[in-house]
């Protein structure tokens, strides 16, 4: 691999564990809001949207952690299978999604298993948020291969 | 691999544990002077204590024995007989030990506990008759209910009151804390039982429908500790927070206490539980610790020994290493001073004991009971 490949990987890289950690910030927030609108409390929508971003700060930094953990494997992973299937980008989008969603789905576990309370991200504790979070994930893969294929069409600049 | 989770689930909840082997320490000067002996060690995550009328002690194991130590401070070897199976695993397991108030006649011993299995526990409370050094006739009187899955989070707390009712603390188990609202469900609530479990017809919510009879106060994270206080006429319970939002609440029928929806405390994660720390019609704590101390046990001392502590709250701190002195005055509580992080431990319980001295539970795989004296003998 050169190092201009190398390079833009880590840059895509980042930008795939940033957007998917945003992404997954504002869905558990959406869960957890929704339980507390479930008890009977009355949340406006600024406050609403103000715990929104206030997680993202608070939440947001350790979720990043934990996608960067989860997505490097799967990732790889997703490379080695592409390589193995028929060219074609909906299909190498498609494994690379589902390989970011497989990814934290598996980190969800490894951290539940090691943290001492029975669900680390209350968003997980029932299936359908822990659906929703698996979609940040799955952002996270697309957004790489995503990078990675539109850096592939860019002219190449040679040196004169 | 379990092994690797086991050390880091461990070492994830508040810090390392570090214990001492000295047998006796000489706390520096302080406020209030003291002096800490060891009365006992080699307990295996002690919890709570119970003073019997003869001098002996009853300390309940987390991993569930319950031990006896002599007089002279002998832990016997061979625990308690007749102690009902605790589900144990993480911080399930055998919890508080109370004796009746007139235990000397009616020989009872209550036990509270988790019950049940991995997929569906509860806390559980049971009620014995101390009989030859052991448990006799052993009954459980009251089971929480639903059954939870987990390990975490049970309460479990007892306290008489004057009426000869008890009450009991219930955690949120973790996964659960919506259901502290949920009148129908045992779950972050305190109940209040007659001795044999039955609902005392006064309590608040007798007669409602939907609402389970021996709900006494609603809305609770993890309650770890509850005293009457017979001369303010009063309840007071603590409970552990989640990051931040530990709290001491003035318990009173009837009332709700907010978890969830009122907490100053986050998630472990950084996430907010809930936009709110206050909304009307739910009881504001007396004192909120934020950051954490993680309070375990507490007492309010009642004695001769240290008369500058008298009608205070002393609370043990586990990730805090302290025991925290509470002054409570008409405006509610403050924190004044740390006690005991000479001694770098985890603090599960602290006691009043009969001759006025000052009990501490160590949480350890090899825990101590800890005496505190005047450094002077008085």
């Amino acid at each position: 691999m050169s190092l201009r490949l190398m390079s833009r990987s880590v840059l895509y890289f980042v930008l795939a564990v940033l957007a998917a950690s945003l992404l997954g910030s504002v869905i558990q927030s959406q869960f957890n809001l929704a339980q507390i609108a479930a008890l009977g409390a009355e949340v406006p929508p600024a406050l609403w949207w103000s715990t929104t971003l206030e997680d993202m700060v608070g939440f947001g930094p350790l979720y990043a952690a934990m996608m960067a953990v989860a997505l490097l494997p799967a990732l790889l992973v997703a490379a080695l299978v592409c390589r193995w299937l028929p060219p074609g980008e909906a299909l190498r989008l498609t494994v690379f999604a589902a390989a970011g969603a497989v990814g934290i789905f598996a980190a969800f576990q490894l951290a539940n298993m090691a943290a001492p309370m029975p669900t680390l991200i209350a968003a997980t504790r029932g299936l359908g948020g822990t659906l929703a979070m698996m979609l940040s994930g799955a952002l996270g893969g697309w957004v790489f291969a995503r990078l990675h294929s539109l850096d592939q069409r860019l002219p190449q600049h040679t040196p004169a | 691999m379990t092994r690797f989770f086991q050390i880091v689930r461990s070492h994830f909840w508040s810090g390392f544990t570090l214990s001492g082997c000295a047998l006796l320490f000489s706390a520096a000067a302080h406020a209030a002077d003291y002096r800490v002996e060891t009365v006992a060690e080699g307990l295996s995550h002690p919890w709570s204590l119970a003073f019997l009328p003869d001098g002996r002690m009853l300390v309940t194991e987390r991993t569930g024995t319950l031990r006896l130590i002599e007089a002279d401070g002998q832990l016997r070897e061979t625990p308690v007989s007749g102690v009902p199976e605790a589900f144990v695993s993480g911080q399930a397991g055998l919890k508080d030990v109370v004796l009746a108030p007139d235990f000397e006649d009616s020989r009872e011993v209550f036990i509270s506990y988790a019950c049940g299995t991995r997929r569906a526990n509860a806390t559980c409370l049971a009620r014995g008759q101390w009989q030859d050094d052991g448990l006799t006739e052993v009954e459980v009187v009251f089971r929480a209910s639903p059954d939870k899955t987990g390990d975490a989070h049970y309460g479990a707390r007892l306290a008489f009151l004057p009426d000869d009712t008890l009450v009991l603390t219930l955690g949120d188990g973790f996964d659960y804390r919506e259901a502290a609202q949920n009148p129908g469900s045992h779950i972050g609530k305190t109940v209040r039982l007659h001795r044999d479990g039955s609902v005392p017809e006064d309590n608040p919510f007798v007669g409602h429908e939907g609402v389970l009879p021996e709900i006494y106060t609603l809305g609770h994270r993890n309650p770890q500790a509850i005293v009457y206080d017979s001369e303010g006429e009063r309840l007071l319970a603590h409970e552990h927070g989640p990051r931040g939002g530990d709290e001491i609440n003035l318990l009173e029928p009837g009332k709700n206490y907010g978890w969830p929806l009122v907490t100053h405390g986050k998630d472990y994660t950084g996430a907010r539980i809930t936009p709110f720390e206050s909304l009307p019609g739910f009881e504001p704590p007396l004192l909120d610790w934020t950051p954490s101390i993680a309070p375990a046990g507490m007492t309010l001392y009642r004695g001769e020994l240290f008369p500058q502590w008298e009608g205070q709250l002393l609370v043990a701190a586990l990730a805090g290493k302290r025991v925290h002195r509470v002054v409570l005055d008409s405006d509610g509580a403050r924190d004044v001073e740390q006690l005991f992080g000479e001694l770098n431990e985890r603090f599960r319980d602290v006691r009043t004991g009969p001759d006025g001295a000052v009990y501490l539970l160590t949480d350890s795989p090899q825990g101590r009971v800890l005496r505190v004296m005047p450094a002077i003998e008085r």
